[in-house]
């Protein structure tokens, strides 16, 4: 990727680069809860201000507007209170648009952040979110997802949180026209004394819905993580079909994962699955690998993007797919204080 | 090349081997054989380095090296190589990636800089052909989804790749039907040279119609009770191993 390919929208300084986006990415930048400039993609994409903190995102009726917006938003020093964000989120009837959050810390302030995120998907329309999560040791960072998804809606959401002290990501899904679809997945690496908590309410209202979920985490030292993925089928909700799969991988006995699959079904014509698993290191694989000639370490992280696989498998853009495995590796190999391709001096 | 002398191994304080003595030179084939449970699989887990068992006695020295000193990974640095009787799956693995990661590190240890991607894709595409497998596997995860004798064939490509100096086969003609032992038999057949040399651990005879061997052993109960040429092979296969456990 050559740097011309990509356009930064005016009046930003230059050390908020960042590389992670595609070329023709359009960026936008959250101080502090702050949106810095409002945006207009040509394709029916806006971005603007909302009366309080946060933005207002729209994907206009029948637009189409792919892999065009990646929204930054990070807390530095000039700012150490404690913030509310409300952001909210419209694809409109039909349209068919892509966005990538991410969120950072700039400074190794002690931050806590508030986010709501409302999310209206509109009859028909396609939404297609990535959040990135990278934050310090000392940040605090709560999001509220709320999602309304109308009738032949399809919205996907891969949340791949790479670091922070508390991270929670709440979702509250309501699938309220038929044949809606929710895709939910999540990666999570914690290690440290880190602890990513994510609750999901998947409420299946109307009959012919679809959702499914696939959280993944990798956990080291004395980390914590916690799973509660709630499915709600209403009593009408016939020819529902939900699944949820939370897995972790333990690599310190000292971690801990908690998983709370919960299936609440008051309808009799469905199709529902739910499976947490809490587990270790395979050994056998381990001494497979390392009977090739792979040395013990880097059979053990093999075996762990191995684990984290399929989860970054459901990012479609496979760019950005690639440019995530990259950053998942260099994670998991403790090499994110240089991390060549990235400006914001993550974690 | 290698020699074991009066080794002893256990596991969970159950001891398997109770005193292994076999010696291979470079350009042999070894055959080992034995019934179920005579310690045929311990003897070739504790050559390869698996841990879970105990050596109590004796030395096994590779190349005039102490090996049971070595560590798995350099154990096959050095040359050595397991073909697993049950290969392990490792979803999100490539085939490709495994098999770049594993010679890269093999080079690195002899530093050696890393395969440039012509020459790895034009190795990868010369072994293939060795086992006549497809070009589809190389995408697919390490095992994943592989039938039995695409398991078996994988190891003898990953072995192709490896060009190691001892090879040691434990029961990788096991659950193959006979076309495929003929590919994973023609793939030890071409790889073989004056300078490496292989032990093949089986249950029956019928490989060893396809790889000959210079010598055949019986393991029971932990000891090696007959060493011969070839012939012992088809003794065996006539008369079962009562002769030469109560002889």
């Amino acid at each position: 990727m050559k740097e011309k390919d990509y356009k930064y929208t005016p009046e930003l300084p230059e050390e908020f680069k960042c590389k992670v986006p595609l070329p023709g990415t359009v960026q936008a930048f959250v101080t502090n809860g702050i949106l810095r400039e409002e945006i207009t993609i040509d394709g029916g994409v806006s971005l603007k201000t909302h009366s309080g903190n946060g933005f207002i995102y729209e994907a206009k009726e029948g637009s189409c507007c792919k892999e065009s917006l990646q929204v930054i938003s990070f807390r530095n020093s000039q700012n150490t209170n404690d913030i509310s964000i409300e952001n909210e989120l419209y694809f409109r009837k039909g349209s068919d648009s892509s966005l990538l959050l991410c969120t950072h810390t700039l400074s190794m302030d002690k931050f806590i952040t508030q986010e709501v995120v409302n999310i209206e998907v509109e009859e028909g329309a396609k939404a297609n979110i990535v959040v990135m999560q990278n934050e310090h040791n000392a940040s605090t960072h709560k999001v509220d997802f709320r999602l309304s998804v109308a009738a032949k809606a399809h919205i996907k959401i891969n949340v791949i949180t790479l670091h922070g002290a508390l991270l929670e990501n709440d979702f509250n899904v309501k699938l309220r026209g038929e044949e809606a679809v929710c895709d939910l997945n999540g990666l999570y690496l914690v290690d440290g004394k880190q602890r990513v908590v994510t609750d999901i309410s998947m409420n299946h209202l109307v009959p012919n819905c679809l959702s499914s979920q696939l959280f993944k985490g990798i956990l080291d030292n004395s980390s914590v993580a916690e799973f509660t993925g709630r499915i709600v089928v209403a009593p009408h909700a016939q020819k529902t079909e939900a699944f949820q799969a939370n897995h972790n991988l333990l690599i310190s006995s000292n971690a801990k994962a908690y998983a709370r699959p919960q299936l609440e079904i008051y309808a009799d014509d469905v199709k529902c699955s739910h499976g947490a698993t809490s587990g270790v290191m395979d050994q056998e694989g381990l001494f497979y690998m390392r009977s090739r000639g792979i040395g013990e370490s880097e059979a053990k992280l093999l075996q762990q993007l191995a684990f984290v696989y399929d989860v970054l498998e459901k990012i479609d853009n496979e760019r950005l797919r690639k440019r995530l495995y990259d950053l998942v590796e260099s994670r998991l190999r403790g090499e994110f204080n240089h991390c060549e391709n990235c400006s914001m001096n993550c974690c | 090349m290698l020699k074991i002398k009066g080794l002893h191994a256990s596991i969970d304080g159950k001891e398997i081997l109770k005193g292994v003595d076999i010696s291979v030179n470079a350009g042999e084939i070894h055959a080992i054989m034995g019934p179920n449970g005579s310690g045929k699989s311990t003897l070739s887990s504790v050559l390869a380095g698996k841990e879970t068992f105990e050596v109590t006695s004796g030395e096994v020295l590779y190349k005039g090296v102490d090996l049971l000193e070595l560590a798995p990974e350099e154990r096959a640095r050095q040359g050595l190589f397991l073909g697993f009787q049950y290969p392990v799956e490792i979803p999100g693995v490539s085939n490709v990636n495994f098999m770049k990661t594993a010679i890269n590190e093999q080079r690195k240890y002899k530093n050696l800089p890393p395969i440039s991607a012509a020459e790895f894709l034009k190795m990868m595409r010369e072994k293939m052909a060795v086992v006549e497998m497809d070009n589809s596997f190389s995408g697919r995860g390490v095992n994943v989804g592989f039938s039995g004798g695409e398991k078996k064939r994988n190891e003898i490509f990953q072995m192709a790749m490896l060009n190691p100096t001892l090879a040691i086969l434990d029961e990788t003609d096991s659950g193959l039907d006979i076309d495929a032992m003929k590919i994973v038999a023609a793939g030890v057949n071409k790889l073989k040279t004056p300078d490496n040399a292989f032990i093949v651990i089986t249950h029956y005879q019928r490989l060893l119609d396809y790889i000959i061997p210079d010598v055949v052993h019986v393991l029971f109960n932990g000891k090696i009770i007959k060493s011969a040429g070839k012939e012992l092979a088809l003794e065996v296969e006539e008369r079962g191993y009562d002769w030469l456990i109560n002889g």
